[in-house]
Parts: C-alpha cells; structure tokens; sequence
C-alpha cells in the first residue's frame, strides 16, 4: 500500500495549522493572572513572594537573566510581549526607554513608592521628560573583598594597579563599565567626569588596566565561581560584589570588606513594565510593582539577600546591624557611592576593554 | 503521477526546516553586517564600516588569528593522541570494545562546566597536582601557571574535544583491511614505512573529520578559555559576546562573526582542493 500525499490533503492541515495558531493570542489572555517576572535568581525566592501569592490569585512565572544586557537583548530582539515585569539597572533603563520598550510607571496603583529614599526620588536616571520608566527597587554597593588572614592590611583601589606583593593573587569582574569606572577613581578621574572621558584621559585608563592585568589571576565573571576563586586560594583579593563577603565568613574564612575612600561603585535596579502591558494585567503588574516596594518584602530582602530595598518601608523595623549591614544606618553614606552610569561613548569603552584583555 | 512528487514534498519540511534554522539567521546576520549602530538604534544604511574596522584592529586581527591557531594545534595534539587510542579499540580490543567506547564517551555525558571544574580542582595552587608535587618534595611552592593559563586552556580543550577525533579515527580504523598492513610488512616495509605509507593514507578521511570537528569546535569555545584561562582567556567568540550584549553594537558582532565563518570556509574549501589535487586524495575519492 502507498500512502499518498496529496496536495489537498497538504492545504488542509495547513489550514487547521493556521486556524489553531488564531488561537495564540488568547493563550495569554486565558493566562491573565500568570505575570512573567524577567529578573534575577536571587529577587524571586519562594519566601519572598508567598505574602503576595497568598492575597492574590496571580500566579508568578520567573524568567532568569544571567545578565542585564542579556536582559535588554531579549527584549529588543522583540520578546517584551511575552514578559509582564523587568528588572532593568537603573543606568540601563534610558536604553529601554529610547526603544520604546518601556511604559511610565503609575503611581496612582504604587503607593509604597511615595516611601523611595531621597536619593533615589531626586535622580534623573530612569525618567524621560518627567516620567519615571524604572522605579528603584534595590540597591548595593560592589566593593573590594579580600582575605584578612592573608593580606596584611586593609587593600584600596592602589593594590589592582601597584606594587607586586599580591601579584597573581588578585581578580577583576569581566565587565566593561565598571573595569573602566574604578580605574578613573585610581586615576583621581573627578566624579563628573567619569562617564565622559577624553581620548586622553581613556588612553591614561587603558595604561593603568594594562598594568592591571599583570598583577591579575584572573577575571571573573559569576559571583559564585569568585567566591569558589577566594575559597580555594587562588585569589586572596578582588573587585566583588557583597555576597562572598557574608558567604565565605560563614564557612569560617576570615574576609574583609573594603570600601575605598576614592569612591566605591554603587548600583540599582529598578522594575519596570513592558509597553505592551495593559488591561487586567496592568493592575496585576502595579499592584505586584507596590509589594516588591513594601515592608513584606523588604524584610526578606534585608535578611535574605542582605539587600537592601530603595524605600523606607521597612528600615525603621530592622535590628541595627542588618541596618549596618545593607548600609541604610548612616544613609548619608549614599552621597559618597559613585553610582553607575550610561557613558556616552560606551562602545568605545567595550573595545578598550577588549583591547586591554587582548594585550 | 503524483508518485514522482512524493520525495519532493518530502523534502519539503527539510528544506523549509534548514532554510528557517540556518540559512535564514545566517542570512540576516550578513544583512546587519552593513549596518551601523548609534546609542540602541540600528542605522540601515548599507554600508562596508564594519569590516573595514575589523582589518583596521589589531585586537580582533589578532583573536581570530589566536582562534584558528588554537583550533590547529588542538586538533594536531589530538590527533597524536587519538591514533593509538583509536588503534587500540579497533584492532587490539574484541570483548571489550563497546566498553572502551562508551568509557571514552562518558565524559562527555557530564556536560562542559563539570568537566572544567574538575580541572580546575586539579590543576588549581591547592588542587591535587600542586599537592601531590608539594608532598613529594619536587616543589615548595605551588605552579600557578598549571590554572589560569594558556598552557591550562590548551590540556582541558585537548581533553573535552579528544572523544571526537578519537571517534573519526575508530571508524577509519575499523574499515582498514588489515591484509593490507601484512602486505606492507611482508614487502621489507618497517613499521614506520608501514604507517605512513599504507595506515596512515587509509585512516585520513577519519583524521580529516576528526579534526574538522576538534578545530570547529575549539575555534567556537569561549567557555574553557574564560575559566581555565585567566587573564589570557579572552577569545574572538566571547568579543563577538561583547558586543553583541554589553556594547549592543549587532553590526560589528555580525560582521566579525561572517568574518569568521567566511575564513572557516575558505580554509576547509583549500583543504578540499589540496586533498582532491594529491595523489591520496585522488585514490581516496575516486577509488584510483
């Protein structure tokens, strides 16, 4: 027996094909109450989210980023249809804005946001023409981390460029902005004019990084693998994130945090709403937007992270040294962190700091 | 009739599927190759900028130069390794061969990133060679230059990607008449002649498709080098990376990355035409 394709046989399953895919868009109509949250690992634990989930009937769906610029390209590359909530940095969310990417934030529905730190209320970044496309979320400081029992004494930003005593014992994240960033404070590069470096000044910065990687092990691109680099032994010192810090002095190594007076990084993510949000959604969205911004989180965040929120919902609750530990005793202090920036000529800054790495 | 349709429309969904999944990417990767970016706007007017800030950088000149060089040389020292390993399993091993070759596979079962880190427990300054050397007197300090180098990306690329030379190999082996060797031997050939003259033409094809793969695929790891390799660990891969996330500059990435396989294909079409011009390769492909 030969089974035999016809033509009309094709045409009709065809059709059933495209019958059945007008159907698509109702997908997400029927999943109303199923908002797709694209944020990092460590904001969507099950305990943080469980008030919210409790007093609503949404459900959460998680769609990690392993990286902000990750982030931006799958939704550039047209997948912000497919997510409810983002959770842009607070210097990258102007590149969602310019996309059209982005919707203003209502803060008729987000209560809590009345309650954002004055630092956070008066910054420019993530606003175009007074509306606010990213509301700060939570924020934190990149420090230097390093090893107290084997370093002789508390290290700045001198010991990535100078000196050889610690050389082949050090690492630097893998990451553009910030390589740049603390190679103009070394440089004594004034605040204002970091983002808009000269020609001049970006060739003192490639010297400076040039020397730079002579004294590195290496450059590190996940916090869990630095943090495996300082348990090992390989490095004794590196430019971190807080995590390792609190992770391996758990475990009974004896680490050191250290903030430079020069300046030290400080950086934010905000959450944002993909334009193509709307309808029932949009409340669903902006009333979750207002939880991630409120006490019952933040109490979460504050312990589980540490982190901290960008509102005051829940600071005057916590004990004093988790107040000291996500650095909101002394909110001052904020004023001295140099906080990230968009620069200008960022391509330029890519290719110098592939240069660099290609030396 | 419609008989003499049937392989067509059943080669329809291939075509289609290789069309959408392949040439179509490729396709638009070539098209964005002639644009130009400006902050996150793409500026689609065509234009040849992209490539010519390619020949005019050393840095990525030097990648792609880096890339290739590496691809060779683990290919090469794979290849070394593989033919008496491949050898073994063919010709001197009969209960245990499905054994050997699922033992040579089972590395490959445990995925890319366990692979590295057990390296790097053993290469790393406190990991078991340090150790060990340490113990045995032969060092005091440990050999920081065993992670974290170029010399370390080299050992786990050579070690991640030897199973498929030895594989190309194996086959190439298994259909080797031996008759033929005997001949050689019986003729005065020695053993050296022997391989070179009769084994070694024999088991090119597998040598050959072994090493494209090995060199293919170390040409396109960029994740090896970035754990294993320190501050040497930059690739041409992970620039393409770079821009094409961090920078969002698509134009330049897509330009580098055509750049690339327009030289993978240059460098494979001169392999095939040296090959078919060569005494062996004419026996080879023409049975002669």
């Amino acid at each position: 027996m030969v089974n035999r394709i016809r033509r009309r046989t094709i045409l009709k399953t065809a059709a059933a094909g495209a019958a059945l895919g007008m159907f698509a868009p109702f997908k997400r109509a029927i999943a109303a109450n199923d908002l797709v949250w694209m944020t990092w690992e460590n904001l969507a634990k099950d305990e943080y989210l469980a008030a919210f989930l409790e007093k609503s009937d949404v459900s959460i769906t998680k769609n990690f980023i392993g990286t902000d610029d990750e982030q931006f390209a799958k939704l550039r590359a047209g997948g912000a249809s497919s997510v409810d909530l983002i959770t842009p940095g607070l210097d990258k969310v102007e590149f969602y804005v310019a996309s059209n990417l982005l919707q203003p934030i209502d803060f008729d529905k987000v209560p809590n946001a009345a309650l954002l730190y004055d630092t956070f209320k008066n910054t420019d970044l993530g606003k175009k023409d007074g509306k606010t496309y990213g509301v700060p979320f939570y924020w934190g400081i990149n420090p230097i981390v390093y090893r107290a029992d084997l370093m002789d004494s508390e290290p700045d930003w001198s010991v990535f460029f100078e000196g050889d005593k610690y050389a082949g014992k050090l690492a630097m994240r893998d990451y553009a902005l910030e390589g740049i960033m603390i190679a103009a404070m070394y440089l004594g590069i004034p605040r204002d004019r970091m983002f808009h470096m000269d020609d001049a000044e970006l060739a003192e910065v490639k010297k400076a990084l040039k020397a730079q990687k002579k004294l590195l092990r290496t450059y590190w691109n996940s916090i869990g693998d630095l943090t495996n680099l300082f348990a090992t032994g390989e490095i004794v010192c590196a430019f971190s994130w807080v995590p390792p810090y609190y992770d391996l002095r758990a475990r009974g190594l004896n680490m050191g945090m250290a903030k430079p007076k020069a300046g030290v990084i400080g950086w934010c993510d905000t959450i944002a709403v993909p334009a193509s949000v709307e309808g029932e959604m949009r409340d669903v969205v902006f009333d979750f937007v207002n939880y991630l911004l409120g006490p019952e989180y933040g109490e979460k965040l504050a312990f589980g992270g540490p982190y901290a929120q960008s509102t005051s919902a829940i600071r005057d609750k916590l004990p004093e040294e988790q107040r000291e530990k996500i650095f909101i005793q002394d909110l001052s202090i904020m004023d001295s962190f140099v906080w990230k920036e968009n620069p200008p000529r960022y391509n330029d800054w890519v290719a110098l700091w592939n240069e660099v790495k290609a030396s | 009739m419609e008989r003499s349709y049937l392989g067509t429309w059943l080669a329809l969904p291939v075509v289609g599927a290789v069309t959408a999944l392949c040439i179509a990417p490729l396709a638009i990767l070539l098209v964005y190759s002639f644009f130009q970016v400006n902050f996150v706007f793409i500026l689609k007017d065509p234009t040849l900028e992209n490539y010519a800030r390619l020949a005019a950088s050393d840095t990525y000149r030097n990648l792609i130069t880096k890339a290739f060089v590496s691809g060779g040389l683990v290919a090469a020292i794979t290849a070394v390794i593989g033919h008496p390993i491949a050898y073994h399993i063919a010709k001197r091993v009969t209960h245990y061969k499905s054994a050997l070759l699922i033992l040579l596979l089972v590395p490959l079962y445990t995925g890319d990133l366990v692979r590295i880190f057990a390296w790097r427990v053993l290469l790393g300054a406190e990991g078991v060679l340090n150790s060990f050397l340490i113990w045995a007197g032969v060092i005091t300090e440990p050999i920081g230059a065993l992670l974290f180098s170029s010399l370390a990306t080299h050992i786990v690329l050579t070690y991640n990607f030897l199973p498929f030379m030895v594989l190309g190999l194996w086959l190439a082996y298994e259909s080797l008449d031996d008759r033929l060797v005997e001949a050689a031997s019986d003729l005065g050939a020695g053993r050296v002649s022997s391989f070179l003259r009769i084994t070694f033409p024999l088991t090119l094809p597998g040598l050959i498709a072994g090493g494209m793969m090995v060199f293919v695929m170390v040409v396109g790891d960029y994740l090896t080098p970035q754990l294993v390799g320190g501050v040497s660990g930059i690739t041409i891969v992970s620039a393409i990376n770079d821009l094409f996330g961090t920078a969002f500059d698509w134009p330049l990435g897509s330009a580098i990355a055509w750049t690339m396989l327009a030289i993978l294909c240059l460098f494979f079409t001169l392999a095939a035409l040296v090959i078919s011009r060569s005494t062996w390769g004419r026996a080879l492909m023409g049975g002669e």
